[in-house]
């Protein structure tokens, strides 16, 4: 007990999440540093785009190919780095961004691509894998926040939705879900500024019942509670009863104001881009900014249009060009965002959908899809920025160096967080599951 | 040598396999479970919790049975009756009737057809497997034919194919196929899993680990399934064809083929003119086979207490040991002998005094669930959490509830509701509620109208009939959501609430206060 003594509370919660007391055999000062490790708390944003965007039109350009396509590349802020035209405010940022040119998978399904880049695994019999925001937020949460930890924005989860889902971790790690990732008319008039679509649904109380009236309600369902606990010590009724108690904290505390986005100056809430995903990116930040340390934000589709708008077998120019100008405000904004008020160095931000597409330029002016050579992106936090990992071929058809699996990809995600990704869950079917499957490596040289 | 072990109970079962005398069968199974269970927990010295009341357990049976809580004139009713039969009466009652279909092919589709869970695609099949369960279940088919004509249903009656979604959703078991991808890799797991509660699944890609089955064993069981052909490029709308006479199945990423094999190592023999699906039929469900029944009446087990004896239900292997083999074996021969009949299984099981139990915890010694000391608390599942509120309500569901939801639309309320409240970890012991589903019940539109006195049809009534008194108006409310009558000092408590008005100073604004907290709370939301 003496070497408990000098642990805070902090850490003890760490220690909490790091598995260490469980797990009491295994030497409490191995685990007491991996625990400091683990308690300078980290943040994480995935910008998931639904569809798979394009490589060859964002940030692996191939000008000198005809597989390059029309877009022309523009120099960023790193010396040699190139993105494409249309991403200028990210080519400023580019200096936090570490480009993973060769990304190569397997998957060329939507579903099946979706699930294995978001949940780390191939669905498999009757194993339900949690997805990447259940499995980190239940890591990365220390409890001390009245918001959920992981709160996902706009999700089109239609194609694959056990992809979205906390599967074997259970409800208690389910994404708080706002906003409507399927494809909708465009707001208009005063919902065109998204306050409202950004909004948790059922945190008000219900028309025409106050406060005091709400208070004499949980009085009432109080006392209901305890006589029905008292003598039923289960986990349903417990979690009812915590449950409860979280929606009335989250009801009543002040970080929902997070949720209200009017309070951004009008200027910023522009630069983030005037639309669900610009104000999806605003949101993030105000939640990470009060401790929620998994946000997701969907690019489906430039509003109203398209659930999988990067899936761009027709047209793929045209409409690269136009979510490059959605993705790029929302993006580079976030990131600017984060740096000035100085989270940007406790704050990863993913980039990537389920896979990437094809060189070559089909007969409708589209690229199918494509999970051999394929780019993602790590930025802020725990990333060495201000590079690119891999290399594709001349004629961007396949990874000529450093070949990146989706494991290898999810254990880097870790280790820029701090988190040990052979740590293990219990699934459905009694047998633990490791975060990311031991047969990842840690891409060299991306984690800072 | 693992296949031998699984397998090698088999012969030491067949004797049991005699006509019994019969008598009431039902009391009788009921009462050989009971000296199972209450042998064993004398064995380890745990008291088991009295049988509960007649509330506590019309409530239960009504949810397990019926899917919904009961109606509150069934309470009063059934808390009048006298007669000691009542507790039977009302389970065959709820057998006989048709909450108990639309719940159990509700069950059984989930069983079946896990991927109509997860995957929205594989959701437009529902309506027609669900109307085939629906024939089946109100017909009481014996589930042994029941499975037979899942495992053999013919795919091309016509010799051209069959196209699997039909616009007439006309019932029919098709969908197991469509669910399972119409590959025979997929089938063998599922069929392998789902009846004989056996995973071979791990062992399509490697040898397992842990587990004892081969890659090799893996693909000839598959290689019963060897004839499934898909028509055109993978699309969801593929038509099924099947070349009944071919035996042989590739293993993926090699040349080698291979012939059917039974998981008991044994081969059908090379001349029956049969389809590989009848093969595996006729070997996988027979009452030779241990295997099938036992999977099935562990599932059956699993639902009544939350907790299979075997846990999780469908996964029978060496390290995961029933709890009660004995019980196990007994339901298992008994389900044969009654031809299969699950109405009888649910009937004894539901007679027994383990079911029976209350839910309260009397004795510190009642600490392991897999003893059945007393009824485990269970969450519901998203179908009885609607159906139960719009019964205690007072909802009338509308045509679009009665839809399967279609998540790319806005939905129904009931659609919204089974949205919210899906559960993928489905162990009904361990469910959990979420914040937003807290937040759903108590802020929600539903609640709130259930709630209101102007929209709700329960509050209305009660709030405004005249001449009752305020205790009579919380009785009331107390037997339409938790079907019991408020304890003693539960009616004072309240009774002086209505009366001040509460903070409104309006007694009727109260009551409203009161359904709100009752319709929120643990004992309401879940199955106890």
């Amino acid at each position: 007990m003496s070497c408990f003594s000098r642990i805070s509370r902090r850490q003890w919660l760490g220690l909490a999440a790091a598995g260490a007391i469980a797990t009491p055999a295994s030497g409490w000062f191995g685990r007491v540093a991996s625990a400091a490790a683990v308690s300078r708390r980290r943040s994480c944003i995935l910008l998931w785009m639904s569809g798979g965007p394009a490589q060859t039109d964002t940030f692996d350009m191939k000008p000198a190919h005809a597989n390059g396509g029309p877009f022309r590349p523009l120099l960023t802020t790193v010396p040699g780095l190139q993105f494409s035209q249309h991403l200028p405010r990210l080519a400023m940022q580019a200096e936090h961004l570490a480009v993973l040119r060769s990304m190569a998978t397997k998957e060329g399904d939507h579903q099946r691509a979706t699930f294995k880049m978001r949940t780390g695994y191939l669905p498999q019999g009757p194993i339900h894998y949690p997805t990447l925001g259940s499995l980190l937020s239940k890591e990365l949460s220390d409890g001390a926040s009245p918001l959920p930890g992981f709160i996902s924005v706009a999700p089109y989860r239609f194609l694959s939705p056990a992809a979205f889902g906390p599967g074997f971790l259970g409800p208690e790690y389910a994404p708080l879900v706002v906003g409507d990732g399927n494809p909708v008319p465009m707001p208009q008039g005063a919902a065109a500024d998204y306050s409202q679509a950004l909004r948790v649904q059922n945190l008000r109380q219900p028309a025409g019942i106050n406060t005091a009236r709400v208070d004499a309600r949980l009085g009432l369902l109080e006392e209901l509670e305890a006589d029905f606990g008292a003598t039923r010590p289960d986990v349903p009724a417990a979690s009812h009863r915590s449950a409860y108690r979280q929606a009335v904290r989250m009801m009543r505390s002040e970080s929902v104001a997070a949720f209200t986005l009017d309070e951004e100056p009008a200027g910023l809430r522009d630069a983030y881009g005037r639309n669900r995903f610009g104000q999806g990116c605003l949101l993030a930040r105000r939640l990470v900014e009060r401790g929620v340390p998994f946000v997701e934000v969907s690019l489906n589709g430039v509003d109203g249009q398209s659930p999988l708008g990067w899936d761009t077998h027709q047209d793929n120019f045209a409409t690269v060009k136009s979510l490059s100008s959605t993705l790029d405000s929302g993006w580079a904004t976030l990131l600017e965002d984060l740096h000035l008020r100085g989270l940007l160095e406790s704050t990863l931000v993913i980039w990537m959908g389920e896979f990437g597409r094809t060189p070559i330029i089909n007969a409708n002016q589209g690229r199918d899809h494509f999970p051999n050579a394929w780019t993602t992106v790590l930025a802020g936090g725990g990333v060495r920025g201000g590079q690119a990992v891999g290399k594709t071929s001349a004629d961007g058809t396949e990874v000529s160096d450093r070949p990146i699996s989706t494991a290898d990809l999810l254990a880097t995600v870790c280790g820029a967080l701090g988190v040990d990704a052979e740590r293990q869950n219990m699934s459905n079917v009694g047998r633990p599951i490791r975060l990311v499957d031991p047969e990842a490596t840690v891409i060299e040289g991306v984690v800072a | 040598m693992s296949r031998f072990f699984l397998f090698q109970s088999l012969a030491l079962l067949l004797p049991v396999f005699v006509a019994p005398v019969r008598g009431d069968d039902v009391a009788d199974l009921a009462e050989r479970i009971d000296r199972l269970i209450e042998g064993r927990l004398l064995a380890e010295k745990v008291v088991a919790a009295p049988v509960a009341d007649d509330a506590e357990f019309l409530r239960r049976a009504y949810l397990d049975l019926g899917g919904r809580v009961p109606p509150s004139s069934r309470v009063r009713q059934f808390l009048a009756a006298t007669d000691s039969n009542r507790r039977r009466r009302v389970v065959d009652e709820l057998l006989g009737g048709s909450l108990y279909v639309v719940h159990f092919s509700n069950v059984w589709r989930k069983a079946l057809l896990p991927e109509t869970q997860a995957d929205p695609q594989t959701r437009v099949l529902v309506p027609g497997f669900e109307g085939w369960l629906r024939q089946k279940l109100a017909d009481n088919t014996s589930y042994a034919t029941m499975v037979r004509e899942i495992v053999t249903v013919p795919l091309t009656p016509t010799g051209t194919p069959r196209e699997l979604l039909r616009p007439d959703n006309r019932p029919s078991p098709l969908a197991f196929y469509q669910a399972k991808q119409i590959k025979p890799e997929n089938l063998a797991a599922s069929t392998a899993r789902t009846f004989l509660g056996i995973r071979i699944e791990c062992a399509q890609c490697h040898d397992h680990p842990f587990d004892h089955w081969k890659q090799g064993e893996f693909w000839s069981f598959a290689a019963f399934f060897a004839g499934m052909e898909r028509q055109g490029r993978g699309g969801f709308l593929a038509g099924i064809r099947e070349v009944t006479e071919r035996r042989e199945l590739a293993i993926p990423g090699t040349d080698k083929k291979i012939g059917p094999v039974y998981l008991d190592g044994s081969k059908p023999l090379p001349t029956q003119a049969r389809g590989g699906r009848q093969l595996l039929a006729d070997w996988m469900i027979t009452s030779r086979n241990p295997y099938f029944a036992r999977a099935a009446v562990n599932r059956l087990w699993a639902h009544q207490f939350g907790i299979g004896l075997v846990d999780p239900p469908d996964d029978f292997t060496a390290d995961n040991p029933p709890s009660h083999p004995d019980v196990l074996d007994l339901l298992a021969t008994e389900f044969a002998s009654h031809d299969f009949d699950v109405r009888f299984i649910l009937r004894a099981i539901a007679a027994s005094d383990v079911y029976q139990r209350t839910s309260r915890r009397t004795d510190p010694s009642q600490q392991n669930p897999r003893l059945f000391s007393r009824m485990a608390v269970k969450g519901l599942s998203p179908e009885q959490i609607f159906d139960s509120l719009a019964q205690a309500t007072g909802y009338v569901p509308t045509a679009a509830d009665r839809q399967p939801a279609d998540p790319g639309q806005p939905g129904s309320p009931r659609s919204e509701f089974l949205e919210l409240f899906s559960d993928e970890s489905s162990r009904p012991t361990q469910q959990r509620t979420t914040i937003l589903q807290a937040l759903a019940l108590m802020n929600g539109d539903f609640v709130a109208d259930a709630t209101s006195l102007e929209r709700s049809r329960t509050l209305g009534a009660v709030a405004t009939f005249p001449a009752l008194a305020t205790g009579e108006r919380i009785e009331a409310l107390y037997l339409a959501a938790l079907g019991r009558r408020p304890r003693e000092r539960e009616l004072k408590r309240l009774v002086g609430y209505v009366d001040a008005g509460g903070v409104t100073r309006d007694s009727r604004q109260a009551l409203g206060d009161v359904f709100w907290a009752l319709l929120n709370s643990s004992e309401f939301l879940l199955n106890h």
